[in-house]
Order: C-alpha cells, then sequence, then structure tokens
C-alpha cells in the first residue's frame, strides 16, 4: 500500500491506496500518528484507492481517530468502497466515524464538523 | 487444493487471492468471494500474531475442499494449542483498536470449528455455504477437488 500526504489549508488529506493489511497497515499507522497533532491540521483519510482493508487497518483507523479525540483535530475518512464500508458498518463503527462521500464534500465540510462529531 | 506459506504477514495476500478464485470459481458472487477472502485473511493473521506471536519463521497451511454446496477452508499451524474458550468477537460498543478479527470471521462464515483430534498445532475448518437453501449433501456423494 502506498500513503501520500497532501496539505491543503488547514487540512491534511492522506491518500491511501493499495491493499491495507497487517503487513501494510504500520504504514498508515506511521503516517497518522505523525499529522496528526494538537492544534494541528483537520485530517482526512483519503480511502477511495483502498481495494483492501483487513481488521488490522480498521484497528489503525481507529487508533487515529482516538488521537484525534486526545488532540481535539477533526478526523474523517471519505471515498469509502463497498467492502471497507461494510466492514465498519459490521462494527458498527460506521457511526463512530464522520464518513464523507467524496473529497469535495470532505473537504467542504470538515471545518464545520465539531472535533468529537460522531462520537 | 492445499498451500503452505511461511509465517509472514507479506504472504497474506497470496492466500487472500487463493481464496478469492476459489470462492468464484465455486459459484459465489464477488461480494462474497471477498467476504470469504477476508475471513480466511483474518484466521490466517490471527495465527501470525497470536500462535506464532508474529515470528516470520514458521510455517501454515490452507487447504480448501469444495464441495458441490459447500466451500471447506482448513487451516493449520503447528504453534501452541489455541484456547477456544478465549476467542469471542468484541463487544460492538467497546471503541478500541483490535478485536475486529474473530467477529469478522464469525459474520463471514457459516460454520468454524477447531479439531480436538489435530495434536500437534491448529486445524481451523471453516465452512460457507453456496446457499442455505440447498441441502446439506452426503459427503460420499460430494466432488471434493480441494
Amino acid at each position: 500500500m502506498k500513503v501520500h500526504v497532501r496539505n491543503l489549508d488547514k487540512i491534511s488529506i492522506l491518500d491511501s491506496s493499495g491493499d491495507v493489511d497487517l503487513y501494510s497497515s504500520p504504514r498508515l499507522r506511521e503516517a497518522l500518528l505523525a499529522e496528526i497533532q494538537p492544534g494541528g491540521p483537520s485530517i482526512l483519510v483519503n480511502m477511495s484507492g483502498v481495494t483492501y482493508i483487513d481488521s488490522s487497518g480498521i484497528a489503525t483507523l481507529v487508533e487515529g481517530l482516538q488521537l484525534s479525540r486526545q488532540t481535539k483535530t477533526r478526523f474523517g475518512l471519505f471515498g469509502l468502497r463497498p467492502n471497507a464500508r461494510s466492514v465498519l458498518e459490521l462494527a458498527r463503527l460506521h457511526k463512530v466515524f464522520t464518513i464523507f462521500e467524496n473529497e469535495a464534500e470532505a473537504v467542504e465540510k470538515i471545518g464545520s464538523v465539531q472535533p468529537f462529531s460522531g462520537i | 487444493m492445499r498451500i503452505a506459506i511461511g509465517s509472514e504477514p507479506r504472504l497474506l495476500s497470496i492466500l487472500r487471492s487463493v481464496v478469492r478464485f476459489r470462492a468464484q470459481e465455486a459459484g459465489f458472487a464477488d461480494n462474497q468471494a471477498e467476504r470469504l477472502a477476508m475471513a480466511i485473511d483474518e484466521a490466517a493473521a490471527n495465527i501470525i500474531r497470536h500462535t506464532y506471536g508474529g515470528r516470520p519463521d514458521d510455517r501454515l497451511a490452507l487447504e480448501v475442499r469444495e464441495y458441490r454446496d459447500r466451500l471447506e477452508f482448513i487451516l493449520e499451524d503447528w504453534g501452541p494449542k489455541v484456547c477456544e474458550n478465549l476467542i469471542h468477537p468484541r463487544s460492538l460498543e467497546d471503541l478500541r483498536p483490535g478485536g475486529l478479527g474473530t467477529l469478522i470471521i464469525a459474520s463471514f462464515v457459516d460454520e468454524s470449528s477447531y479439531d480436538p483430534e489435530f495434536k500437534n498445532g491448529n486445524r481451523l475448518k471453516l465452512v460457507k455455504y453456496l446457499s442455505r437453501k440447498v441441502p446439506p449433501c452426503d459427503e460420499g456423494s460430494c466432488s471434493q477437488s480441494g
């Protein structure tokens, strides 16, 4: 998998692609933990290129969400493919994460989301 | 069909590819095949993480058995015995990293069981039926291409 960070005005977008599994999820974790900082930009994870995500990948996203709580950082996901969405729904985590359909919506709305929205 | 791999996380993608292919060949829809791949992936990841403690120099094996009405996935390892009583999905109210793998396995297959007769490790059987409307067949009358 690959993670590429784009910095917009007060928003960091983590473009993730490929399979996020036990082997590769540490790369996503490393990128998330580096970007989520107190007083830092809002965090959006672009999942549109993620072809597969397992429980370790979901756990990484939960860890990012928890850190964003602690740092009062806005945190959201967008571009989820059906498989990723179904796993989040299975675990009822779709109600916990702030999820946007696409990047345009995410960039437009993340600033108005309370840091703990959806939690 | 039986394949053996080392206990390295980077090799899990091979198992997923095998499961997807066999499931699609057996007649499962793409989304069902993907869910099966995820269930077997989670079971194998559990072996790597928990049974082998992350050591990459052990091995595990996957056998796929095809019957008229179902696929059976047999995962074997040669680590310490798993205590089934300690395996349970995490509470859905519990927001924490981890613990989802067991939930995924339980949700995406119809049956799972450990073989108590397997002495030198663990043999986990995961079963998925093509359709619940198809009555289970007598094993002796089924084709087995595994």
